[in-house]
């Protein structure tokens, strides 16, 4: 047993309802380390950093601090015994000073009241070891995000860490900003800290990182060092091919002489995505891969209206339109699934027939109601066509597993009768059954003349469906590639950075 | 798939099960409680359950709103304000200069018709003033109608001078002293806007919207609903309700009371809603739960006067009956039940 070993987790395992969220992941971390959490969204990072600080209870599996099995029951009782957190979204107190911020909770008192001088020196203190010299006690709210951020790092160290979770720490900062950020980094590394950092940006995980520990589909991939691996093969082993996979798609004929759908004319909103130009004939399905935060999502919700376009101009069947609300896009017949399902999509409380019910519904108005035979043959022909597991239709969607809460907002756009069906990752975290029946939908509803937009990670099944394939990187359509003469190689190609030939 | 258990986990339920309860109490105390007589000379029907029903008016009305406002996830605290200001201003157009006409009589200054419209559209404004500043300036609701809570009255004042309106105008005093087929004025009322409220919100759409957007506001706009504009109607539907119960109240007075007139009303209608089984966090509601919750409030309130406990003590009392219904509804005591129910099953089965 490696005696520089910090933090083992072995075989661990945990069931959400429906999905095995973990299946046997193995996690070793050592002192003075900075090791990289990696994969696409869903493969299990997050749920493993929550079992690891006690917020989810693991199934199965150990896990040993220092060679002592631990069991944390919540993340209060993870600090305790050395294991701190910074995470994404800063969760400090704004108009608490510094001072304040680094040591609530943890006051030291004195003669029954707090110790203000002996605060306000110790965070003094604590701030120069990463070179930030500030007045401590200013309120949180005067400085930068990054200030902010080295004070939360700070926080978390200073209750004697010994492992440090940074889970995107990087994606509010500048590249200066990330740069003090990284020197904090290698200070706390020669103090022996052990780190572990997710994030989203490669490159960064190349820079910072001496071992990679990758997840898919909440299973180990593989542990890499560092300077043993290339990005193009990072790339790969994250996004994955699924092999026991093998499905008779056939991709839907795309007609040479199809009307024109959509036409995107460098459309963009600021600090989001930028200049996106594309065109899409009826019945063609067009897919958009790229990483988690290229801008693949950012266009679909433009085009939808969920976010205002805020440059460019977008022509439907030929005829410029204006679309600012939800509401322009459905009454330009598009439809759209969303990304996140339960923030986006799903209306929890309400029954599956409500939820297939409300997209017609919103259309025709609030005057025309439908009546309840209508929304009851509506919903059976839906759950039937597309195979939803219930016992009825009066359940509530929430109840549901996550392939048939997929499969519902489905059928609530589908009841609308789209030209253009946007479905961002529609796929995700939901069993390989329901994977292949909504690819076979797809290709289907496009057969029938339908324009589908398919944004989606995984890309085996953007090549399997796609006629075209747009790849973004960094809110910029980075490449365009025919679906029928593609690799997932020349896709990661693109992704990773690489100049290739671009075909159109 | 409706069992029994699915009977007793509904709200709806205990809240009628609560409300036959107090009843009872009531009734082995004081046979003479649900007595009804016919009165030949006034044409109406006397006894404590109608003037229950009669004297539970106001809060019904205002809770029909309100239902769907907490549905929406929202409070509106400034409907008690909003009975002053519709008290204050009828009596305005009623006696418009008491220093011109200094007794109060059986006349109206202003048309009658001004009397009733004017102060059920300045209401209706002022609820669509809460429903711009919740949906389009997204203000949290309870802060949002904290202004009109606290100005609501002090426009009432200034309507009036300050002073105390009274009036003798019978058209007037009939809204809520009058009675139409053998029933007191403000049941009839009641009933017309409960009928009409359902039909709007159960005929139409306007439900499942309300509903949906109380469930998840983020994916009711992406599905299509225009959220701001569905929470703008329900607040502005909540002050015209407050209009209507605010004549109800004045009349009932023959005056108006800029101070009194609606006092705790707010607290009462949410009362009412979470009794009848709507949950404060938004989402699912029931309207005829509702009225069940307005009337066990007024019950609790009339079975206190009945017995003659003194007044300091009404509220201690009605806090107490009413911590006991909403614990009973509460989650984690139906789950309670449930599993005691389990065990016992289970207990049964192995004794068997």
């Amino acid at each position: 047993m490696d005696r520089d070993v910090i933090l083992t987790m072995r075989g661990i395992e945990i069931q959400f309802p429906g999905v095995k969220a973990l299946d046997g992941v193995d996690f070793t971390l050592r002192r003075g380390e900075v090791h990289a959490l990696l994969g696409e969204n869903g493969a299990g990072k997050s749920t493993l950093i929550k079992c690891l600080t006690g917020v989810n209870k693991m199934d199965a599996g150990k896990i040993e601090l220092e060679g002592k099995e631990i069991r944390p029951t919540d993340p209060k009782n993870a600090m305790d015994m050395g294991i701190s957190t910074v995470f994404q979204e800063i969760n400090l107190c704004d108009n608490l000073s510094v001072a304040e911020n680094i040591f609530i909770g943890r006051q030291p008192m004195k003669r029954g009241q707090i110790d203000w001088k002996e605060i306000n020196r110790r965070s003094n203190e604590l701030l120069e070891r990463f070179h930030v010299h500030i007045d401590v006690t200013r309120p949180l709210s005067q400085f930068s995000t990054a200030i902010q951020q080295m004070v939360s790092i700070a926080r978390a160290v200073d209750v004697d860490a010994k492992v440090l979770i940074l889970d995107e720490p990087t994606s509010s900062l500048d590249s200066d900003e990330v740069k003090k950020l990284f020197d904090v980094m290698r200070d706390l590394k020669a103090q022996g800290i052990g780190i572990i950092f997710i994030t989203h940006f490669l490159d960064q995980v190349f820079e910072m990182s001496d071992r990679m520990t990758v997840l898919r589909n909440g299973k180990l991939v593989g542990i890499y060092n560092a300077n043993e691996i290339t990005k193009l093969e990072l790339v790969s082993s994250m996004i994955g091919k699924d092999l026991d996979q093998i499905f008779d798609l056939k991709r839907a004929a795309q007609k040479e002489d199809a009307a024109m759908m959509l036409e995107a004319n460098h459309i963009g909103v600021p600090g989001k995505v930028e200049d996106i130009s594309f065109g899409q004939k009826k019945g063609e399905l067009l897919g958009f891969a790229g990483l988690l935060g290229s801008g693949r999502t950012e266009t679909a919700e433009m085009i939808f209206g969920v976010t205002k376009m805020a440059n460019g101009d977008l022509k439907i069947a030929g005829i410029p339109v204006k679309i600012g609300e939800p509401m322009d896009a459905i009454n330009h017949k598009i439809a759209f699934c969303p990304e996140d399902r339960k923030r986006d999509g799903i209306i929890g409380d309400l029954t599956i027939r409500e939820n297939i019910a409300l997209a017609l519904q919103a259309r025709r108005g609030m005057m025309k109601p439908m009546s309840r035979k209508e929304q009851d043959e509506l919903a059976d022909k839906y759950i039937k066509l597309l195979a939803i597991a219930t016992p009825d239709a009066e359940k509530k969607i929430k109840e549901l597993s996550g392939g048939n809460q997929q499969k519902v907002i489905l059928a609530r756009w589908m009841a609308t009768d789209p030209d253009l069906l946007i479905l961002d990752e529609p796929t995700r975290g939901i069993d390989v059954g329901a994977k292949a029946e909504i690819q076979r939908l797809m290709l289907q509803m496009c057969e029938e003349g339908m324009s589908i937009i398919f944004i989606s990670s995984e890309l085996d099944e953007i090549i399997r469906c796609s006629n075209r394939i747009i790849v973004m990187r960094d809110g910029k359509k980075a490449g365009e590639l025919n679906g029928e003469n593609c690799t997932q190689a020349d896709i990661m190609r693109i992704i990773a950075g690489e100049k290739v030939g671009e075909t159109a | 798939m409706k069992s029994k258990e699915s009977i007793f986990k509904n709200k709806l339920t205990w809240a009628v099960i609560a409300e036959l309860l107090i009843l009872a109490v009531a009734g082995i105390l004081e046979p003479g409680f649900f007595s009804i007589e016919y009165n030949q000379t006034t044409g109406m029907l006397y006894g404590s359950l109608i003037d229950i029903i009669n004297r539970s008016a106001e809060i019904t009305i205002i809770a029909m709103g309100m239902t769907m406002v907490i549905a929406l996830g929202g409070t509106d605290i400034s409907v008690g304000a909003l009975v002053a200001v519709a008290g204050a201003f009828a009596l305005k157009f009623l006696r418009w200069d008491v220093t011109l006409y200094p007794t109060p009589g059986d006349y109206t200054v202003y048309p009658f018709i001004l009397v009733i419209v004017v102060p059920l559209i300045i209401c209706t404004l002022m609820g669509l003033f809460n429903g711009v500043l919740i949906g389009k300036f997204k203000l949290q609701p309870i802060i949002a109608t904290l202004i009109l809570m606290v100005a609501g009255r002090g426009i009432a004042q200034i309507a009036t001078n300050g002073k105390q309106f009274t009036t003798g105008y019978t058209p007037y005093r009939f809204i809520g002293q009058g009675s139409l087929f053998a029933l007191p004025f403000p049941i009839i009322i009641t009933i017309v806007v409960c009928v009409c409220v359902m039909i709007f919100v159960r005929k139409t759409a306007f439900g499942t919207f309300v509903e949906s957007v109380g469930v998840n506001p983020n994916a009711s706009r992406v599905t299509g609903l225009k959220s701001d504009r569905i929470i703008m109607i329900v607040y502005t539907l909540t002050g015209f309700l407050s209009g209507i119960a605010g004549l109800i109240y004045s009349s009932r007075i023959s005056s108006c009371d800029s101070n009194n007139a609606g006092v705790n009303y707010e607290m009462d209608a949410i009362l009412a809603v979470v009794l009848g089984g709507t949950s404060m966090t938004g989402g699912k509601f029931s309207l005829t739960g509702t009225i069940v919750g307005s009337i066990i409030i007024r019950t609790i309130t009339t079975l206190v006067y009945y017995f003659g406990i003194t007044s300091e003590s009404i509220m201690a009392f009605k806090a107490a009956i009413i911590l006991v219904v909403i614990v009973i509804q509460s989650e984690p005591f139906g789950k309670w039940m449930a599993t005691r129910n389990a065990r016992k099953q289970k207990a049964g089965e192995l004794r068997g």
